[in-house]
């Protein structure tokens, strides 16, 4: 073979691989061009469109001198973190009843479910938005607590769901088997099992409730996310503190993930498969 | 069955139900009361069984309910194109860096969705050098520009929903039985051939759901039409976010989204069966068996 | 007996609608909602000068940091500040509020920072206290004498001024530099290269001028016909974008050429070679005003902000920073010996000569009509 063909060959061969590269190189490029920006010396700490003046680490090192931006994003954090423990222990919950059970009304639980991840933002926001008016609650972390549990359920559940499809339930049965109670069962073979999928979910309800705009414009009264600041700094220009903080948010998930990895890896060494 | 047995599925789902219900169902009904009032701000909003609002809000924007039909139906399949093959390489071919690409995949989701557009309205303004690139490579109007126009807000849609697409293909990929094509290709057909007879079919309820996923919101959303796209790119999200905030015509926006939720709803029943109901209303078919 | 699925949503569907029905039935008492607040109008009730206090405001319309005016009052009171930057846009932020100032609240706001117009639109409304010119001595001592009684609130109940400012064209005078007049927006090659402001208020009265008509004497027919020409614009492509403020940004970016703009942005837009220009027609005046709104807590620290910002070092601090035009009297000689150019900048201290052919911003005869035009002029 010559080189020509050889190359061409292993091109063919790893052509899924290196679209895979692309593809994903594509989805990452507006995170490059946040991470540069984010070292763009601009003239009054607001991004500009052009890197004209040279690049600076001043707005890394004050990267926490806007407490406004401080307190939308600390409030973001903690909004997203409640949401996603609420919903998904009720989600995963809500997945065990409907796959693993049949009962009446099932058919319209299931319905259920799916409406509001077939109904746009702006209806269920706007929704929301006149039943706290007219019950005289006041817009505030709680409303928007509620908003964002209300609209990631319906996607903990498909995740769980789909997850708990494929189970193996002869492991369950092996245990019950083996003398252990329903509960013990659940506790030590069924979440462990499940925990990936589980994992999964509240991944996407967090990462659904940090980015959250549209229903929580509606529902928030004065509390500001960090997705609701970004829109009001928008408009007049956007410190560059902004992009400075959402690179280290950006950072913090790829650390995690390497973590997760190293472990996973860990663990298959320790159990003898690789 | 003793009744404690039967009374655990109505406990597992009763919080999350009770919920659904009041903060999603309820909140329907009142917008379903206000879409029928009319008025104005100032004279208040009577209660008039004015079922004339859902007729008229729909003669009045038809361009842009079918603006969002297009867009989001193209970026849809834009997103259907770029994620299929990328969702088969990181379930099939990735070896060790599974976890690492499906953590690229969703990473970009934690800088904020306004961020985002943001960046690619950096990236496509008129004086950067990207959009010079593109313009020599003829992806780009030579003597126009690429924000303001609907390749803009199409693009920003497909990319700000491709990880509604990616993820379900990837989830329904995972657990295909790769055996299966291979006992096809052992059976003498070509790798095409497998893929359209055997792949294919086995994954539908990923590509449904995927679709079904990316098609709703990109439908629904204004944020790209907002940021990307200038006159003459509104979606039916825009409107009802003006009629709603701008000229507080409530009833008529009320209505507006009604329509919506029932074209939309209407779309995914007949989508689900054409392409089979097991997608989407999934059940352990082994439960039901037995 | 299974009943297929295909009739079960049949039954689901037709359960809710009957249920549906049914309680829509039973709201049809309900009567009207809306319709403004029609409880007695009260005038704000003062206190001390303590607490919590949370303001509304645009953004870019204070000096921020440990050296600016918030933390100066803050230091001078003890009164904590909550000030938001939450008013994007008048409409937008009045659809926020309003489902809220409908109930008499506020959602802890105590005073909030809206345009002339709108300010009018919800005193009319009810949803804004009436405020005793007793309570603000240093308001009233120092108000400049040209707002002292404007039409919409001639006798200054509900309406404190906050900034004023014009609105005009912005030029990018190395790409554009014949832009003088607003009809030239409409010029075939800036094509796409030209920008208006959402606001209605803003954008049709200016074009207004263009065709000789005083915004102050148009009829209902003369918006209208404004409004067309503008919506013709925006479906061939000339004009670029309806923008709130994020004009800025397409200057600064280069996407545009001109801009229908404010006079006090020149601190937010980074482009050296773009400026203001007071269009050969005129502007169109207007007021940012602080207003009390129903239901809000802790009036009386209001009142210590208002007064505090109207003491002309003060005053000075802010203008230097938002370079905006100041209602405060005496600011212009405070500003003469520290930022010279700055006082005698004319956008920030303009003469009644230089403001001789502008309006101030009114609304159009049948508000419902002209708006809804001018809707679907936007969403096109």
């Amino acid at each position: 073979m010559t080189a020509v063909e050889s190359s061409w060959g292993w091109l063919r061969h790893h052509a899924m691989q290196i679209y895979a590269v692309l593809a994903v190189l594509y989805m990452l490029i507006p995170i490059a061009v946040i991470i540069v920006f984010s070292f763009a010396a601009t003239p009054k700490g607001r991004l500009t469109f052009a890197i004209d003046e040279g690049f600076t680490t001043e707005y890394w090192s004050s990267a926490f001198s806007l407490p406004d931006l401080n307190e939308a994003l600390v409030t973001s954090l903690k909004l997203a973190a409640a949401s996603t423990v609420i919903a998904t222990a009720i989600g995963t919950l809500m997945a065990l009843a409907l796959v693993r059970h049949t009962f009446r009304g099932r058919y319209i639980s299931n319905l259920l479910i799916i409406l509001p991840m077939a109904t746009p933002e702006v209806v269920i926001g706007a929704s929301l938005l006149s039943l706290f008016i007219y019950y005289t609650f006041s817009l505030g972390f709680e409303t928007l607590l509620i908003a964002h549990v209300t609209f990631s359920i319906s996607f903990v559940v498909v995740v769980v769901r789909s997850r708990l499809i494929g189970f193996d339930r002869h492991l369950e049965e092996a245990a019950a088997d083996l003398g252990a109670t329903p509960f013990g069962t659940f506790r030590y073979v069924t979440l462990p099992l499940l925990a990936p999928g589980i994992m999964a979910a509240a991944l996407l309800a967090f990462a659904l409730s940090i980015d959250d705009f549209v229903i929580s414009n509606f529902n928030s009264g004065t509390t500001v996310t960090f997705p609701l600041y970004v829109y009001g700094v928008s408009l007049r220009g956007i410190p560059v503190q902004v992009n400075v903080l959402a690179t280290m948010l950006f950072a913090l998930t790829v650390i995690a993930a390497i973590a997760v990895l190293v472990q996973q890896r860990r663990a298959e060494r320790l159990a003898g498969t690789t | 069955m003793p009744l404690s047995k039967r009374l655990v599925p109505y406990l597992l789902l009763g919080p999350g139900l009770l919920i659904l219900v009041f903060f999603f169902v309820v909140p329907m009904y009142f917008m379903g009361e206000l879409a029928l009032r009319e008025g104005t701000l100032t004279t208040g909003y009577t209660f008039n069984w004015a079922w004339s609002n859902f007729p008229d809000s729909l003669s009045g924007h038809t361009d842009q309910i079918l603006r969002s039909f297009y867009y989001a139906g193209i970026a849809t399949l834009l997103a259907l194109l770029i994620a299929y093959p990328l969702a088969y390489a990181i379930a099939f071919r990735s070896g060790r860096y599974k976890t690492l690409l499906l953590f690229a995949v969703v990473a970009p989701f934690f800088t904020t969705y306004l961020i985002r557009t943001i960046a690619w309205k950096t990236i496509l303004s008129d004086s950067s050098p990207v959009v010079d690139v593109l313009q020599a490579l003829s992806l780009a109007p030579a003597e126009g520009r690429v924000l303001a126009t609907p390749g803009a807000v199409i693009a920003g849609l497909t990319y700000n929903f491709l990880p509604f697409m990616i993820l379900p293909l990837y989830a329904n990929l995972e657990r295909l039985d790769l055996r299966l094509v291979e006992a096809a290709k052992d059976l003498y057909s070509s790798s095409r051939i497998a893929f359209l007879r055997v792949t294919l079919p086995l994954t539908m309820p990923g590509i449904v759901a995927g679709v079904l996923l990316t098609f709703i919101p990109a439908f629904g959303d204004y944020i790209n039409a907002q940021l990307l796209g200038g006159t003459g790119q509104a979606m039916v999200g825009n409107v009802i976010q003006s009629l709603y905030l701008n000229q507080r015509d409530y009833p008529e926006a009320a209505a507006l989204s009604f329509l919506m939720m029932a074209l939309i709803l209407g779309i995914v029943l007949i989508y689900i069966r054409l392409a089979g109901t097991g997608a989407f209303m999934e059940t352990d078919e082994r439960e039901e068996a037995a | 007996m299974q009943k297929t699925n295909e009739r079960r949503t049949l039954a689901a569907v037709a359960a809710a609608v009957a249920a549906i029905v049914v309680a829509v039935g039973l709201a049809a008492c309900g009567g009207t909602t809306g319709g403004g607040n029609d409880s007695e109008v009260s005038v704000a009730k003062g206190g001390p000068v303590k607490g919590q206090l949370t303001i509304s405001n645009w953004p870019g319309y204070i000096d921020p940091g440990k050296n600016g005016t918030v933390a100066e009052f803050e230091d001078k009171t003890g009164v904590s500040v909550d000030y938001i930057e939450d008013v994007n846009d008048n409409n937008t932020f009045f659809g926020k509020m309003q489902p809220l100032l409908e109930q008499g609240e506020s959602g802890g706001r105590s005073i909030m920072v809206v345009t002339d117009w709108m300010a009018k639109q919800m005193w009319d409304l009810g949803y804004l206290q009436e405020i005793d010119h007793n309570d603000l001595p240093t308001v009233f001592a120092n108000l400049s004498p040209s707002l002292e009684s404007p039409s919409f609130d001639p006798k200054r109940q509900f309406a404190i001024p906050w900034q004023s400012g014009m609105t005009g064209l912005w030029v990018d005078k190395s790409k554009a530099p014949g832009i003088k007049s607003v009809n030239d927006i409409f010029d075939p090659k800036y094509k796409g290269k030209i920008t208006v402001l959402e606001e209605m208020r803003d954008t049709v009265p200016l074009v207004m001028k263009g065709e000789g008509v005083d915004p102050e004497e148009a009829t209902n027919e003369d918006w209208l016909k404004s409004i067309d020409k503008i919506k013709s614009a925006a479906q061939s492509g000339q004009i670029r974008a309806f923008t709130g403020n994020n004009y800025t940004e397409e200057l600064t970016a280069g996407n545009i050429v001109a801009a229908i703009g404010w006079s006090g942005d020149a601190s937010i837009v980074q482009n050296k070679n773009a400026e203001w220009r007071m269009p050969t027609e005129g502007c169109v005046l207007w007021s940012d005003n602080m207003v009390i709104p129903v239901g809000a807590p802790n009036v009386g620290a209001a009142f210590g902000w208002m007064d505090f910002v109207y003491e002309p070092e003060v005053a000075a601090g802010l203008t230097e920073y938002i370079t905006y035009v100041s209602p405060v009297d005496g600011v212009k000689d405070l500003l003469l010996k520290s930022s010279p150019e700055l006082a005698n900048d004319p956008l920030v201290f303009p003469s009644e000569e230089f403001q001789k052919n502008c309006s101030t911003q009114d609304s159009p005869p049948d508000v419902e009509e002209v708006s809804d035009a001018w809707a679907e002029a936007v969403t096109g």
